[in-house]
């Protein structure tokens, strides 16, 4: 068994993807392995274009208040990583008043723990990620990655 | 790195109001930001060799600026919607 299908099989024993997902992801690798296989290589062989069309590419944010207001945002998750990646990188003293600023509006996240070699996998968990919050006055919130 | 964003797709609907599609040509600005950019970047560039040679410990003004672009450019894709009984606001990054 390939390395690639053993960790659709994990990702699916481990309730990350689907059963559709992981259906799609053997089938798209299946594609990729029926092609002229070269002896020696990169990990990935061939066409990585399904295996890539599979992943989320945006982040959906969605409100909908009980007074009739509604606010939809989709960011692209290249973005978000594009973002993380530039947390790094502001100097110590502009971080600890962004740190300052948001710990005063309730929201206590230390940017500057974002190290760039954790982003890659911190966006990858962002793609499985959801969030649903129903409130008691009617407002829901959902935040997902498709 | 991408393409940047080359419009700005705006629509506003209102019950009282008019409809209002604005769609903001952002690639005319861009011969702008290029240059400014390309000034930004020999600033940037002459700080950080100041400031490496001085032993300072922050020294990615560079990067900082390169990677601010780089964000720029996968803004693309980037839509806002709002709307309440009497509006909606429809803003598409393309």
């Amino acid at each position: 068994m390939s390395e690639d299908r053993s960790r659709i099989l994990n990702l699916l024993a481990g309730g990350k993807i689907t059963p559709e997902e992981a259906e799609r992801l053997l089938g798209a690798l299946d594609a990729r392995t029926s092609a002229a296989e070269a002896p020696a290589g990169p990990a990935i062989k061939g066409d990585p274009g399904p295996l890539v069309a599979a992943l989320p590419k945006y982040l959906y944010v969605k409100v909908n208040a009980s007074n009739g207001d509604n606010v939809d945002v989709r960011i692209p998750i290249a973005l978000v990583r594009s973002g993380l990646k530039l947390t790094s990188l502001i100097p110590q003293q502009a971080m600890d008043q962004i740190n300052d600023s948001m710990s005063q509006h309730g929201m206590s996240v230390d940017f500057s723990n974002f190290k760039p070699e954790d982003i890659d996998e911190l966006v990858a968990a962002l793609r499985e990620m959801e969030v649903n919050v129903d409130a008691k006055n009617g407002d829901t919130v959902r935040v997902y990655c498709a | 790195m991408n393409v940047p964003p080359l419009i700005l797709d705006v629509r506003v609907a209102s019950s009282r109001r008019r409809p209002v599609h604005l769609w903001l040509p952002l690639f005319l600005l861009w011969p702008l930001a290029l240059a400014l950019g390309a000034l930004a970047l020999v600033f940037a560039i002459v700080a950080d060799g100041v400031l490496l040679a001085l032993g300072r410990r922050y020294h990615h003004h560079t990067v900082l600026l390169v990677r601010s672009l780089e964000a720029l450019s996968e803004a693309r894709g980037t839509v806002i919607r709002f709307s309440n009984e009497t509006t909606a606001v429809d803003m598409t990054v393309q």
